[in-house]
């Protein structure tokens, strides 16, 4: 259990993931976002939740659904937005877009192609292991990613050289319209660990001390140097696969209802209002992290575009200078 | 000079980076315990130890994005497939991570990783087994795509590789291993984007790569017998390219053969015939010629492979052509 403290600055960082993803997501319904901008609404728990225990030098690699982990790890909003809209002062300069961004002094990674962080992330884990330091790697990747090649690969690699990464799967029930007891065989993603020797479990991932506990255990574990670990954070993405997708046509508004019951948010609110902060004094901070996050988007949308000459920069190194 | 062979060029080289750099490391399927299949390792697992000279399980993609992810913290990898056939599962984290980490992050990360791997025909390996698969490479912007044909080109070049910050994909051919040739002693490096004439002459360039340069050599003594002075040129990097070398050939001897062992179409024999007509048109007294590869699976039966892929007597009807 978190200290009051605690538990009302995760609060104040979901909140920062909630307002972000519902201003990316108007827009997106404006065209000024593309449909390469898959919203986070309804998982924050499992980003602030594991992201709030590590480090600055801790690496991380994310999916095409990106924003809330690389703002919880410490990129700043402004820089996302802009790369979200495809400017300059975007974390990748505007040219990355809103799946793919690399923020190097937050070591953050992330790309669109499902399941192919958790080789790479093993890799980062082997330099940290060879450099006999404690840092760690963490993946981030979705239910639909436990069926790729590079999700095995990359799992047994790490298993098998007891590599300091942290595989966080959320499943959020759909990989796209496929809902994922139709693609997945076993009833917990986590089970698929056990086949490489780890002790993977299951976490409600709408519960953010739930997820901060289980991130603490790994990543004691991990830093003593005992090898990876997989933790299934079952969630559920409250929007559509991207941001305006027909999503109705392949699950119930009634289903929806049922998990938005359970938001991280509300449910985090509720427990800050049962150790005894006002209604007002969380009112208030929801409408300061708001109009702090409106300020952000608006200062975005004064930010350049990048031009045609600085489409080719940073292809390669220049010969010579290599 | 030390003369050895195409293989132990790239075994004394990797030992002399291994030793020089710490951060280097070999990783790739039997390049431990059996030194690979060529034995262009053998011995260095005993001298490196497990960490540095790292068996991979049959993991092509892990393996590759293993060395993507550690080339970005520090450590410079040699990613080793044990055929380009094989670098089909490698190709998401090669080209899609790799080769674009760097602009990405706007200049701010570098991969420093070389992959290694061998082409080609020579073993009887058949379709999955022999192909030449560079021409896919060149295609991909940010990489450098490098095809050693001696052994003192493939030491001044791995050398380079592994120096480089850049992503590298430097490709050996099955058939050259064990062919020989004098290695410039010390601390040599070639730069990638310089060609090197391995024949002066005077009537038809050659622009020839990997295997095909012992072909295209081949040839032009043949025809230095029936008064053809060929000159031979081996790009040694398909990219970054070395245009100006071949464009000041062409306009020296007029005609211009070009010759891979990969199929032309849709192919890097096709941009090189391209610069040549594009800088040379005014020069060339006819079309650019092109010797390549069928377009074939490359098949099994008795020598059947060697029929596919063009050799000296191909190389020499094509000269004979564009100088009738
Ligand atoms: C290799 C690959 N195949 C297909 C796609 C298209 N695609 C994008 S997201 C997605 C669903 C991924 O599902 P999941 O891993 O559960 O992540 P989620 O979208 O639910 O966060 C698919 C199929 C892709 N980007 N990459
Ligand atoms: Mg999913």
């Amino acid at each position: 259990m978190s200290d009051n403290e605690q538990l009302m600055e995760l609060y104040t960082q979901l909140l920062v993931l909630r307002h972000f993803d519902e201003f990316c997501y108007d827009l997106k319904m404006k065209d000024l976002i593309m449909n390469g901008f898959h919203p986070y609404s309804g998982q924050e728990a499992v980003a602030v939740g594991v992201c709030s225990l590590l480090r600055e030098d801790d690496v991380v690699f994310s999916t095409h659904r990106p924003q809330g982990h690389s703002i919880a790890k410490g990129s700043s909003t402004r820089a996302v937005f802009c790369e979200m809209l495809g400017r300059r002062g975007g974390v990748s300069q505007g040219i990355g877009g809103p799946m793919q961004w690399i923020d190097k002094p937050h070591n953050f990674f992330c790309g669109s192609i499902v399941g192919s962080g958790l080789p790479i992330a093993a890799g980062v884990a082997l330099a940290f292991k060879r450099q006999a330091r404690d840092s760690v790697a963490v993946c981030f990747f979705g239910d639909g990613a436990s069926n790729t090649g590079a999700f095995h690969e990359g799992m047994n690699l790490a298993a098998i050289w007891k590599l300091p990464a942290l595989y966080i799967c959320e499943n959020n029930q759909y990989g796209e319209a496929m809902p994922v007891q139709e693609f997945v065989p076993v009833s917990r993603i986590s089970q698929r660990a056990t086949s490489y020797g780890l002790n993977g479990v299951s976490v409600d991932g709408m519960d953010v001390e739930a997820v901060l506990n289980a991130t603490a255990d790994a990543l004691e574990q991990l830093r003593a140097g005992q090898g990876p670990v997989f933790i299934e954070m079952v969630t559920y993405r409250f929007r559509g696969h991207y941001g305006g997708d027909p999503e109705h046509t392949y699950r119930s508004r009634e289903e929806i209802a049922v998990w938005r019951n359970r938001d991280p948010l509300t449910l985090a609110r509720t427990r800050l209002l049962a150790r005894g902060y006002s209604e007002e004094t969380l009112d208030d901070l929801e409408a300061s992290v708001q109009a702090e996050i409106e300020g952000d988007m608006e200062w975005a949308l004064e930010q350049p575009f990048p031009t045609v000459e600085q489409a080719t920069d940073h292809v390669m190194i220049p010969l010579g200078q290599d | 000079m030390a003369r050895m062979s195409y293989r132990d060029a790239i075994r004394e080289t990797t030992a002399e980076e291994l030793r020089r750099d710490d951060s280097v490391y070999l990783i790739g399927e039997d390049v431990g315990r059996w030194g690979n299949l060529f034995g262009a390792s053998a011995g260095l697992l005993e001298e490196f130890g497990p960490e540095r000279i790292c068996d991979s399980p049959i993991s092509e993609a892990a393996m590759t994005g293993c060395a993507i992810g550690s080339a970005l913290y520090g450590m410079r990898p040699i990613a080793e497939i044990m055929y380009i056939d094989f670098i089909t599962i490698a190709m998401d984290q090669m080209i899609n991570h790799g080769v674009k980490y760097h602009q990405l992050s706007n200049g701010q990360v570098r991969v420093p990783v070389v992959f290694r791997t061998q082409g080609g025909v020579g073993m009887r390996n058949s379709s999955q087994h022999s192909q030449s698969l560079e021409n896919w490479f060149v295609n991909v912007p940010g990489l450098i795509v490098v095809m050693p044909s001696t052994p003192a080109d493939l030491c001044g070049l791995l050398r380079s590789a592994v120096r480089s910050d850049n992503p590298v994909l430097l490709i050996e051919h099955k058939s050259l291993y064990f062919t020989r040739g004098e290695v410039p002693e010390g601390d040599y490096t070639i730069p990638f984007g310089v060609a090197d004439i391995k024949r002066a002459g005077e009537d038809v360039t050659i622009i020839a790569t990997s295997w095909m340069v012992l072909q295209a050599l081949a040839a032009a003594r043949t025809l230095a017998d029936e008064g053809i002075s060929c000159e031979v040129i081996d790009p040694r990097t398909l990219w970054p390219l070395d245009k100006q070398a071949l464009i000041d050939s062409v306009k020296r001897t007029k005609h211009c053969v070009v010759v891979t062992e990969a199929p032309a179409e849709g192919g890097w024999s096709g941009e090189a015939a391209s610069v040549v007509h594009e800088h040379c048109f005014a020069e060339l007294r006819k079309p650019v010629r092109r010797v390549c590869g069928m377009r074939t699976g490359i098949p099994y039966g008795s020598d059947l492979e060697k029929a596919v892929v063009p050799d000296a007597s191909w190389i020499g009807d094509a000269v004979r052509d564009v100088l009738a």
